[in-house]
C-alpha cells in the first residue's frame, strides 16, 4: 500500500489542560481541631479590633471637646477639666522613658544572652538560665520598690556627674534640680527589667544558630568571637529584634514601677536627669477615677494613642524582622 | 600564591620548632604524625592509643564500620574534637614536627595549617560564592593581593570554577548538595592549609558530584595532605594511596588494627577482620 505522503494529516485538535478540583475531605477530629484553631486564633484578631474600637469609641468625646489640642497641649494635671488637658509631655515621656530602658536594657540583655548561649561554664549554666527565667517572673511592683529605695538614690550621683560632664549634649542638661524621680531613672528601672525576657528569648534564638555552620567557621581559623559574629548573629537578626521590640512593648506600657519612680509633672521636656516628666500609663494610672466623666473619657483616648503607638512599633519590628534574612550582610 | 602569617612567639628549641607560624610557609604540604592518640566523650573512652603517620602530599583514608572512632581521630588532628562539650583526649599529634596540643598552641592558627571539610556542605548560606570562599582569609585578617585571582584558582581546584564562573555573586545556600560541597573544599583550600581533612564528604552526594570531588581529591593531593574518612571502600581504594582501618570490638574502645600503602590493605591484608571488612563480610 502507498503511503500518501503529500496530503498533511490532521493533528490531533488540542485541548487546553485544566485543573482538577480537590475535594478535601477532613476526618471528624481534624475538623474539630480545625475549627478550635480557628476561632481562637481569629478571636485573639478579634480582641485587638474590639480594644482599639473601644478605646477610640470612648475617648471621641475628649477628642471632640479638646480637638486637636489634645495631642498638642500638655496639661494641665486635672483631666476632664475643659481647658486644653492635652497628652503631649505623657506621650514624649513615654519614649523618653522606653528609649533610656531599649538603650540600657538591649545592649546587657544580648551580652547575657551571648554569655549563656557561648561562654557559660556547661556544669552551671543551666542554674544562669533558670535564674534569668527567673528574673523575668519577677512583679514589676518590686522592681519598681527596690528602684526607689535601692537604685536611685545611687544612680542621683552619676545623674549629677552626667549633669555637669556631658551638658553639651540636650538630653543631659539640667535646668531644674533635683535629680530624682527623674525620667532618666524611670528608664533605667525599665531597662532593668525587659533584661530578662529579652536575654531569655536571644538566648534561645542564638542556640539555634546551625553547629554546621558554626563548626564550618571554627574548622576555617575563625576566633570564637569571630563566629559569633559570622554564624550566630546574623542567623539569630530576626529574632533578636522580635526580643528586643518585645522588650519595647515591655518598656512602653510598663506602669507602676515608672508610677513610683517618676515626679509627675506634665511638661514637654528633653533635659531627662531632672525631677518630673510622665508617662501615658503613668498618667493614667494616677489619675484614674478623677475628673469626672469626661476625664474618663480623657484617659480613654490617652489609651488610644498609646494602643495606636504600640500598635505601629510592632508592626515596623515585623517588617525589619521579615525583611531580615539568616547570615545576611555580614561584614567580617 | 603563598602566604606567610605573621610570627607569633619566637622558637625556644632551634631544633624543634615552637610554632608552625614563625617557621612553616602555608600552602606547602605538611606530614602529621598522631602518637598515641586516646579520645574520650563525657569520661567514657572511644578511641585508645592510635599511632599513625600522615604522609606528606599523599592521601591517606580512615575506614572502618561506624562508631569506631575514625571521624573522632579525623577531628583531633585539627583540634576540633575539643570543641564538643565533655570530650578530653591524650597523645600526640604533630604537625611537620610540632606538637598542636603543645603549649602556646592555638586551635584557631592549627586550624589554619589543617582544614577541614565535613560530611554535611556546610557553605555560609547568606555570604556569596565569592564571600565564601574568602571568609577563612578574612578569618585571618589576610588580604590578598588580588581576590578575584585567588577566587578563581580555589574554585578550579574545588572543581567547580566551571560552573559558577558567572554567578560569583550569587548566594552560597542557592547551589546544589554537590557544588555547596565542592564550595567548602574551595573554601578550605582558599587559606592554603597543609593538610585538609575531610570527614566522609561525599556521603551526602549523588555518584556523579561524588566523582568530581574524587577527581579534586586526586589534584589537589600535590598541594595538600589528605586525611579521609570513607564508608565507601571503593572510594578508599579510588582516591587513595595509604589505609587505616580503624575498628572498636564490643564495649572496647576504638583501635587502628592495620594501616599501610591502600593495595596491601585491600590486597593482602595481615589481619583476619581487614580482611573481612574490606570484602564485605561486616561493618
Amino acid at each position: 500500500m502507498a503511503i500518501d505522503l503529500d496530503t498533511p494529516r490532521s493533528e490531533p485538535q488540542h485541548v487546553a489542560p485544566t485543573p482538577i478540583t480537590i475535594t478535601r475531605d477532613y476526618s471528624t477530629p481534624d475538623r474539630i481541631f480545625r475549627r478550635s484553631v480557628q476561632i481562637s486564633g481569629g478571636g485573639v484578631f478579634l480582641l485587638l479590633v474590639a480594644i482599639g474600637s473601644f478605646l477610640a469609641w470612648y475617648g471621641w468625646p475628649a477628642f471632640e471637646t479638646a480637638g486637636w489640642g489634645f495631642f498638642t497641649h500638655s496639661g494641665p494635671v486635672t483631666p476632664g477639666s475643659s481647658s486644653g488637658f492635652g497628652v503631649l509631655a505623657s506621650l514624649t515621656g513615654t519614649v523618653e522613658v522606653a528609649f533610656v530602658a531599649m538603650l540600657v536594657g538591649a545592649p546587657i540583655a544580648i551580652c547575657t544572652a551571648l554569655f549563656l548561649s557561648e561562654y557559660a561554664p556547661l556544669k552551671t549554666r543551666p542554674t544562669m538560665i533558670a535564674m534569668i527565667d527567673l528574673a523575668a517572673a519577677i512583679p514589676s511592683i518590686i522592681f519598681g520598690l527596690w528602684a526607689f529605695f535601692e537604685l536611685q538614690p545611687n544612680v542621683v550621683g552619676f545623674s549629677t556627674w552626667l549633669s555637669r560632664h556631658a551638658s553639651f549634649i540636650p538630653f543631659f542638661k539640667v535646668t531644674s534640680p533635683p535629680l530624682n524621680a527623674s525620667i532618666f531613672i524611670a528608664g533605667l528601672v525599665v531597662g532593668i527589667m525587659i533584661v530578662p525576657i529579652v536575654a531569655s528569648i536571644c538566648r534561645e534564638v542564638f542556640s539555634l544558630a546551625p553547629a554546621g555552620e558554626r563548626e564550618a567557621a571554627l574548622a576555617l581559623g575563625a576566633s570564637r568571637w569571630q563566629m559569633i559574629r559570622t554564624v550566630v548573629m546574623p542567623f539569630a537578626r530576626g529574632g533578636m529584634i522580635g526580643a528586643v521590640m518585645l522588650g519595647l512593648g515591655r518598656a512602653l506600657e510598663e506602669t507602676i514601677a515608672v508610677s513610683i519612680i517618676l515626679g509627675g509633672s506634665y511638661k514637654v521636656t528633653t533635659e531627662i536627669l531632672q525631677h518630673g516628666g510622665s508617662t501615658i500609663s503613668q498618667l493614667i494610672a494616677t489619675n484614674f477615677g478623677s475628673g469626672g466623666e469626661l476625664g474618663l473619657h480623657d484617659l480613654l483616648l490617652c489609651g488610644f494613642v498609646l494602643f495606636l503607638l504600640t500598635l505601629v512599633i510592632n508592626l515596623a519590628a515585623s517588617a525589619i524582622v521579615n525583611r531580615s534574612r539568616s547570615g545576611a550582610g555580614v561584614d567580617l | 600564591m603563598t602566604t606567610t602569617l605573621p610570627p607569633s612567639s619566637a622558637p625556644t628549641d632551634p631544633d624543634r620548632p615552637a610554632s608552625f607560624s614563625g617557621t612553616h610557609v602555608l600552602g606547602e604540604p605538611g606530614q602529621i604524625d598522631a602518637d598515641g592518640v586516646c579520645a574520650w566523650f563525657g569520661g567514657r573512652i572511644v578511641l585508645e592509643s592510635v599511632d599513625l603517620v600522615m604522609e606528606k602530599s599523599k592521601v591517606t583514608a580512615l575506614i572502618g564500620p561506624s562508631g569506631c572512632g575514625k571521624s573522632t581521630f579525623l577531628r583531633i588532628l585539627n583540634r576540633m574534637h575539643e570543641v564538643v562539650p565533655g570530650a578530653q583526649l591524650a597523645g600526640s599529634v604533630e604537625l611537620d614536627g610540632v606538637d598542636i596540643y603543645g603549649p602556646g598552641q592555638r586551635a584557631m592558627e592549627t586550624r589554619r595549617h589543617i582544614g577541614m571539610v565535613f560530611q554535611k556542605p556546610n557553605p555560609f548560606p547568606a555570604m556569596t560564592i565569592a564571600e565564601n570562599v574568602l571568609a577563612g582569609l578574612k578569618f585571618s585578617r589576610i588580604s590578598p593581593a588580588n581576590k578575584s585571582d585567588l577566587i578563581e584558582e580555589s574554585l578550579t581546584k574545588g572543581g567547580l570554577w566551571n560552573e559558577v564562573k558567572d554567578r560569583l555573586g550569587e548566594l552560597g545556600g542557592a547551589l546544589s548538595g554537590g557544588q555547596q560541597q565542592r564550595l567548602c573544599i574551595a573554601r578550605s583550600l582558599a587559606v592554603k592549609p597543609r593538610v585538609l581533612l575531610m570527614d566522609e564528604p561525599c556521603s551526602a552526594l549523588d555518584p556523579t558530584s561524588t566523582l568530581r570531588i574524587e577527581q579534586t581529591i586526586k589534584e589537589i593531593a600535590d598541594e595538600v595532605t589528605v586525611v579521609i574518612v570513607t564508608h565507601n571502600m571503593q572510594q578508599a581504594q579510588r582516591v587513595s594511596d595509604y589505609c587505616a582501618f580503624f575498628l572498636a570490638e564490643e564495649n572496647q574502645p576504638g583501635r587502628v588494627i592495620e594501616s599501610g600503602r591502600t593495595e596491601m590493605i585491600f590486597g593482602e591484608p595481615t589481619d583476619q577482620r581487614t580482611f573481612d571488612y574490606v570484602n564485605g563480610q561486616f561493618g
